[in-house]
């Protein structure tokens, strides 16, 4: 079983797991690799064949032109990856015959790639990974062409071909055989995408194809096998797993020197892996220079230009956050520097960091507070879930409250004029009436204005000490043991709506009853 | 316009008697009409491999048959506006592969300059070269991988240009081998040739492989106008295997020329020798990529029953080809072929670097792509045949052939190292040598000194 083998990767040293990575990344240019068409594999799938131009269909006499934007993309992730860029690379052939391979060709970089010899590091405190750290050497980047898809319909015996993704640029990425143990390789995947999306060169979503993952593994230097087909996380690690428990089970029966002797392709059904092909029908790529597309020759003023643009990589702001002044936490620090999931979500973590960042330097020289933690928990912890409650996008929010106001109201909190719990009742009034409005109520909220308003000054609000004083004070002026026995043990839960009475009562109604409440049941210890 | 009219009357004629069109554009005569264009009224003749939306492009494959091109390549696109009109497209060999004009789903084209029996007309551009030959056309294009402009117009007594590589677009030229493929023009002289250059000579976005504009400039300002040229001939290319009857003719040329005071030097390219295996290494090898795109699936042919045999995809399909494409995509796949490329493939592409370097040493003019010295003292231009014999009868070549597919290859012998390097070529009539062509050379880039040349070459015979 799948919790077997895991078991087993840890428990079995002796057979040692050796594992690299191919990853082909859709790059998310605006045009395709080779062709003026758009690039938009995915959302044109309701119009088949839509974004075509001659070239992606292979029309008699027409010729490629490189996309230069890929390149730039290609350039910026090699960077990132501390590889060598190739000042001269070449575009190369790969043939074979697929219906949706309309070239009869790929155009890849197979002698020449634009890239080598790089790495991505992990770390124990980031990553999870048991290691404290693990480098993963990368051995080459090689820009190419994205095949069509074929839609097999087996009704009626058809193949249908879409050719919107023909042609769109890929990034492959190949890594040394670096993997040990399956936390690296998925520690990896989830780096790797995160670097694609904060470059902004890819959606990096598994899920969609735009990143697809291929496991080359190996158990005990017995013959290679090749995983493919692995949609998303889980089905890598369970692959890997599955396979090397497969493999282990071979080399304890005798029989690898049979059943691991040569190269073997496998793919992922999901429970099990099954063979795809085997060496004696590996294809001879029959890999030739292309003819017509120019050598690809970089000035090293061009490189280093994209370098000195790169932004600060994920790996260099995590341990800019979690150092002085910010002292954030591993998990508050990805959320500024972890993008989850490039759909669906209101803020990006990069607008969020700037904010953050912002709001917190503004904070700093307004009270000369050095390392508060309010900025963090106030954006991170407050803000972060009234976005996701209210459903607004973060650069709405951010024309409703610039960092410098919200540093205004972090201070108000700091300098103790607004306590916490109004600070939250008063955040989230403010950002629910701009929702309300559509958010088309631009004016800068006065804090000092709203609480007078609504009457949150701390002088006229009773703070938690106070409402245990509050409540300590009611059941003295009582005196009935009886009764507070009753309350507590739950015979007489209505008695607690008396006590409540009283202590409104006594402090003229400026206290939330419900946080009275709170404060009773604390005061008393009632569990029900 | 008379001219026009009436070369369009006698095309249906010469068409049925040489086989010289795959298909013919009906409302040319309707086209024809006052202009003054710089081509303007002049009837001239596409090879169908080059795509054109109005009339189908087969490259006289089945397995194009019917192919309709939704655009026009660029050189037809600019022909159109100078004014020419087009009379059809030209029969070839199957994507340009043969030097007999005899490989063609629509059957041989014959040669119109020897009436008398069925002779082949040269390859690939047969058909460019027999409407030139036939008057039916004032111009035709033609395209040059390793001769296919010069063979065909040497073998029918007219004028062929293979442009320097890169200058002429390619986009919508049907790719048979990217690295050497040229446009080329044909014509009856050297003048109309120079005027429809003039025309296609520029810089074009849409070929990867067009010569930049500044590379054009960089050419134009090293042009010297010569009133006498130093003429080299190439030790390698005076084969003792041409007829004592050419050679003579050759001879009484190159008197005239010196009469006239231009210099005749000896000169040595060894690496020419390398040429035929370095051109059937590569040629091949672009050609089975290049051709693999025609599955039938998105236009073309495809087979009605089978998609598949023996496991491997579109086989059927591909049959279709005809036997020498097939014969070379077996053998480019071999080239290519991981066991084989290194040793062959890589070798062949650092013989064919070592020939332009050659090259490069015996010119004055300078290559503008390779950055090596040019020779202060070296020559203008190479004179040498473009073919070894006269056209064979029909039945000749096809026998030859027969016997073995090489015998037609080594044709090319002349042809292929001008090819290997990009260099612009001109092929002329001997005078007084039916089916025999002088062919002239220039350095890289140096198209109208290389035409220039031609025209005094052609004069001086006259003379």
């Amino acid at each position: 079983s799948t919790r077997g083998a895991a078991e087993v990767l840890h428990a079995a040293p002796k057979y040692a797991l050796r594992c690299g990575l191919e990853i082909h990344t859709q790059l998310n240019t605006r045009n395709k690799l080779f062709s003026l068409s758009t690039n938009d594999p995915f959302q044109a799938a309701a119009t088949p064949n839509y974004h075509t131009s001659f070239f992606d269909i292979s029309l008699p006499g027409t010729q490629p032109r490189l996309n230069y934007e890929a390149v730039l993309y290609a350039i910026k992730l090699s960077l990132a990856l501390d590889c060598r860029v190739n000042l001269k690379s070449q575009f190369d052939r790969k043939h074979y015959f697929y219906g949706d391979q309309p070239l009869g060709y790929q155009i890849t970089q197979h002698y020449n790639p634009i890239a080598k010899d790089g790495k991505l590091c992990l770390y124990g405190a980031y990553d999870n990974i048991p290691e404290d750290e693990k480098t993963i050497g990368i051995i080459q980047l090689q820009l190419e062409q994205d095949t069509g898809r074929s839609l097999y319909k087996d009704t009626d015996g058809m193949t249908l071909i879409d050719l919107n993704r023909s042609n769109v640029p890929l990034v492959e990425m190949v890594t040394q055989p670096d993997f040990t143990d399956v936390k690296q390789v998925r520690a990896f995947v989830k780096k790797y995408q995160n670097l694609v999306r904060h470059l902004n060169i890819s959606t990096g979503d598994l899920e969609t194809g735009a990143m697809r993952v291929d496991v080359n593994m190996s158990v005990n230097g017995h013959a290679r096998v090749e995983l493919k087909n692995l949609p998303n996380t889980s089905s890598i690690t369970n692959a890997i797993r599955y396979e090397y428990q497969r493999q282990v089970d071979i080399i304890r029966s005798g029989q690898a020197d049979k059943m691991l002797k040569d190269v073997e392709t496998r793919g992922w059904t999901g429970s099990a892996t099954i063979k795809l092909r085997s060496k004696e029908s590996t294809i001879d790529y029959r890999y030739m220079p292309d003819p017509e597309i120019p050598v690809l020759l970089l000035e090293p003023e061009v490189v280093h230009r994209v370098a000195t643009a790169l932004p600060e990589l994920p790996d260099q702001t995590l341990r800019k956050l979690m150092a002085e002044p910010y002292n954030l936490s591993l998990k508050d620090a990805k959320i500024l520097t972890t993008n989850s999931n490039s759909h669906g979500n209101f803020y990006t973590h990069h607008d969020l960091r700037n904010y953050f960042m912002k709001t917190f330097q503004l904070f700093t020289a307004k009270t000369g507070a050095s390392n508060s933690k309010l900025p963090a928990n106030w954006i991170i912890h407050e803000l972060l879930g009234i976005i996701n409650k209210l459903e607004i996008p973060l650069p709405k929010i951010l024309q409703l409250l610039p960092a410098s106001h919200f540093a205004e109201f972090l201070a108000l909190i700091h300098d103790n004029e607004l306590s916490k719990s109004s600070a939250k009742l008063l955040l989230f009034h403010i950002i629910n009436d701009f929702k309300e409005s559509h958010c088309s109520n631009l004016a800068l909220p006065d804090f000092r204005l709203l609480i007078e308003q609504y009457n949150l000054n701390p002088l006229n609000e009773v703070e938690e000490h106070a409402l245990t004083e509050l409540c300590q004070y009611v059941l003295r002026e009582l005196n009935d043991d009886a009764l507070v026995a009753d309350l507590v043990s739950g015979k007489k839960k209505n008695a607690l709506k008396f006590l409540l009475g009283k202590g409104m009562r006594l402090s003229q109604g400026k206290v939330d009853p419900a946080l009275l409440e709170g404060a009773f049941k604390s005061v008393l210890g009632i569990k029900w | 316009m008379k001219r026009a009219l009436e070369r369009l009357r006698q095309l249906p004629r010469a068409n049925e008697r040489f086989n010289i069109f795959n298909s013919v554009n009906l409302s040319a005569a309707q086209q024809v009409m006052p202009s003054e264009k710089p081509l303007g009224n002049l009837v001239v003749g596409i090879k169908d491999n080059i795509v054109t939306k109005k009339l189908p492009t087969t490259c006289s494959s089945g397995v194009l048959a019917g192919y309709m091109s939704p655009y026009d390549a660029t050189v037809v696109e600019l022909l159109d506006e100078a004014g020419a009109v087009t009379a059809g497209k030209t029969n070839m060999d199957e994507f340009g592969m043969g030097s007999g004009g005899i490989h063609s789903f629509f059957g041989p084209t014959l040669n119109p300059a020897f009436p008398e029996r069925p002779t082949v007309a040269g390859g690939s551009s047969s058909g460019s070269a027999a409407a030139v030959a036939a008057g039916v056309v004032d111009f035709a294009l033609g395209t040059d991988t390793g001769g296919s402009v010069r063979m065909p117009a040497a073998y029918t007594s007219t004028v062929g240009f293979k442009p320097s590589y890169g200058r002429v677009s390619r986009h919508g030229v049907i790719a048979y081998a990217q690295s050497l493929d040229t446009v080329g023009i044909g014509a009856r002289d050297v003048g109309l040739v120079r005027r429809v250059f003039e025309v296609l000579d520029r810089h074009d976005p849409k070929d990867p492989t067009s010569l930049p504009d500044e590379l054009r400039q960089q050419a134009a300002a090293l042009r010297r106008e010569k009133k006498h040229l130093k003429i080299g001939i190439p030790a390698e290319l005076l084969h003792g295997s041409v007829a004592a009857e050419i050679r003579e003719r050759l001879l009484v040329v190159l008197d005239k020329l010196q009469a006239q005071g231009h210099e005749l030097y000896p000169v040595s390219v060894p690496a020419v020798k390398n040429s035929l295996l370095v051109y059937y290494m590569l040629a091949p090898a672009e050609a089975a990529s290049n051709l693999a795109r025609y599955d039938g699936i998105r236009y073309g042919c495809r087979d009605e029953d089978l998609d598949m045999s023996d496991e491997v995809l579109f086989a059927p399909t591909r049959g279709k080809f005809g036997k020498e494409v097939k014969n070379r995509i077996v053998l480019g796949n071999y080239n290519l072929c991981s066991g084989a490329f290194k040793n062959n493939y890589m070798k062949a592409q650092k013989l064919r670097v070592e020939l332009i370097n050659q090259f490069d040493s015996i010119f004055a003019f300078e290559n503008i792509c390779t950055g090596n010295k040019p020779n202060p003292a070296g020559v203008d231009v190479l004179l040498s045949l473009t073919c070894m014999a006269p056209p064979p009868s029909l039945e000749a070549f096809t026998s030859k052939e027969n016997k073995s597919p090489v015998n037609s290859y080594i044709n090319d012998v002349f042809t292929v190292p001008m090819s290997l390097a990009g260099l612009p070529c001109i092929s002329v009539p001997l005078a007084g040598m039916k089916g025999v062509g002088i062919q002239l050379t220039a350095q890289f880039a140096d198209d109208y000194g290389l035409l220039d040349a031609a025209e005094d070459v052609m004069q001086e015979q006259l003379n």
